[in-house]
């Protein structure tokens, strides 16, 4: 019997520790049911958007945006971002498994980081391929296609530093950004334009109409702050999941 | 000079439940016990050594540094946690090996390799660790805390859900690492699994520092304290009045017709005593039980004296 034997230890290499870590939340988010769910949400935006090309809709362009903000930016988007990204350090928090990441000498910032893009990078074609088969098929060619990819990046990346640090900081994350996306969002954010800003959706709904020159509700968010806002947002969001980190216990 | 491990006037509470109160003590190289009843407050201890929480009052250092803040001192620290839990969906080598590459190994498919090796798992082994015996996930626990040559390595329970051969297996790996300058912090709450380490002791009870020192000084006053026995017998008074005519027992409690307690401060001269009385009465032995030899009452004693 040995024991391994002794080597210096050093600071791990960044791409080393990062892209492991990217690997492992990539493979402990993705589990079959979470995909299968929304793959089947999604595939419900493709049967309405198909439904909506062959109404022979008037204005197959408002009705496209339309529906990709109610259904696409409203439901699927948020809700999709919100399983992943939620889970992403919210599950090794709760089931223990988090010490094994946070006992080395890694910086915090690395394991957010990892957690995020590994959030992004499963949420974002799960949500945006259906979106944008939906929008096609409406008909409305594609000035849709193309406001629908840029709103619902700029949607993920802001949901997406909004729930990894929900996850890190409650328990049932789920439950409460369900209770963010239908109650907040969905309701009291309706209620005038300045509440509509305190919600994501009304900054993925402002790139859509802009590029699509339709009018939604709430959609008069100038250029530079449509884009910069989810971003703030989200680096705000990694901000303090990075010092919620340090900070917590770890059980 | 500073001792690896410094602990000092530290107390941690939760809420209105105090885990761990004004405990003081070192550590230096070697294998130090942890023992203590469930509910002693060991994990709370040892989690505030790995900086996994923070005290609520007095000072953890570990090899001069606090291992809450200095993120360097992870890399010299190996845990191997309670939980049983690990990263399911991966193998024990992937797992071991994304413990290799956070910790900057150089070599950490290698090094992977052969810290499984040392715990008796196959490297080459494709299933997922969700597949594994409690006993299995615990050894790759312990490949994980070793991967990286660490010199404070805190195991908490780790021989919970070995097999007897696995459990002298890790008994041997622990005392080879404390032989080899390593820093081995070992919490139990079995007795006899302590005694084999053969070891250093801290005793944790209710939160407080009972006792440390050698475990077998400990071990003898455990063994100095009364010992409450249980008897029955077909002729059980006469038994008993056998061992008061040896001096055996200090009193006698008659609980029934076959039944009788017994509290004797020697139990192996007391053990000797009543297989010699019975057999001089002819009287047959149904049980003699200890009513406070676990370790609990222990534990209560040490409290208590």
């Amino acid at each position: 019997m040995t024991t391994p034997a002794s080597a210096p230890t050093t600071a791990p290499r960044t791409p080393g520790a990062l892209a492991s870590l990217y690997r492992l939340m990539l493979s402990t988010q993705v589990t079959r049911a979470r995909v299968l769910s929304l793959v089947a949400l999604g595939l419900v935006s493709v049967l309405v958007g198909l439904a909506i090309g062959r109404s022979g809709h008037a204005d197959p362009l408002r009705a496209g945006t339309r529906f990709v903000f109610v259904f696409g930016l409203s439901v699927l988007v948020p809700v999709a971002t919100l399983v992943f990204a939620s889970a992403s350090l919210g599950d090794p928090n709760e089931d223990g498994t988090l010490v094994y990441l946070w006992l080395r000498p890694v910086a915090r910032w690395k394991i957010v980081a990892a957690a995020a893009l590994a959030s992004f990078s499963v949420t974002w074609p799960i949500v945006t391929i259906p979106l944008v088969l939906s929008a096609a098929l409406t008909g409305a060619g594609g000035t849709l296609v193309a406001a629908t990819v840029a709103a619902v990046t700029v949607s993920v990346i802001g949901y997406v530093g909004l729930f990894v640090a929900l996850g890190l900081r409650v328990k049932r994350a789920l439950v409460w950004g369900l209770l963010y996306i239908f109650i907040w969002e969905g309701f009291v954010a309706s209620a005038n334009s300045t509440a509509a800003r305190l919600a994501i959706r009304s900054y993925g709904r402002s790139v859509l109409t802009r590029a699509t020159g339709e009018t939604l509700r709430f959609s008069e968010i100038s250029s530079p702050w449509q884009w910069l806002v989810p971003i703030v947002v989200c680096t705000a969001g990694l901000a303090y999941a990075t010092w919620r980190l340090s900070h917590q216990d770890i059980t | 000079m500073n001792a690896p491990v410094e602990v000092t006037d530290v107390s941690k509470w939760f809420g209105p439940l105090v885990a761990v109160s004004d405990v003081s003590f070192r550590i230096e190289a070697g294998v130090t016990a942890l023992l203590g009843p469930n509910g002693a407050g060991k994990s709370t201890m040892l989690r505030m050594l790995c900086g996994l929480t923070a005290p609520a009052r007095g000072t953890v250092r570990v090899f001069g540094g606090d291992p809450r803040r200095d993120l360097a001192l992870a890399g010299r620290i190996g845990l191997v946690p309670q939980q049983e839990v690990v990263f399911e969906s991966l193998s024990a080598f992937e797992f071991v090996r994304l413990a290799a590459v956070l910790q900057g190994v150089d070599d950490p498919d290698g090094r992977a390799v052969a810290a499984l090796a040392v715990v008796e798992l196959d490297p080459a082994d494709p299933r997922p660790t969700a597949s594994y015996s409690k006993g299995m996930r615990q050894r790759v626990k312990v490949a994980q805390a070793i991967v990286h040559d660490p010199d404070l390595i805190v195991l908490d329970e780790p021989l919970t859900g070995l097999d007897p051969r696995q459990r002298l297996h890790m008994i041997g790996l622990f005392q080879q690492l404390g032989a080899a300058g390593k820093c081995v912090v070992v919490s139990s709450h079995v007795l006899d699994e302590v005694e084999r380490f053969g070891s250093r002791v801290l005793v944790m009870v209710q939160g407080r520092l009972a006792a440390e020192g050698d475990f077998r000084a400990i071990r003898d006053l455990m063994d100095d304290r009364p010992h409450r026995i249980r008897i029955r017998s077909d002729k059980v008074r006469e038994v008993v009045t056998g061992l008061l005519g040896e001096h055996a027992v200090l009193a006698v409690r008659i609980d029934g017709p076959d039944t009788a307690t017994v509290d004797t401060a020697e139990v192996a001269r007391f053990r000797h005593a009543v297989a010699v009385v019975a057999q001089q009465v002819g009287a047959r032995l149904h049980e003699v039980t200890p009513l406070d030899d676990d370790l609990e009452s222990v534990f209560r004693y040490l409290v208590g004296r």
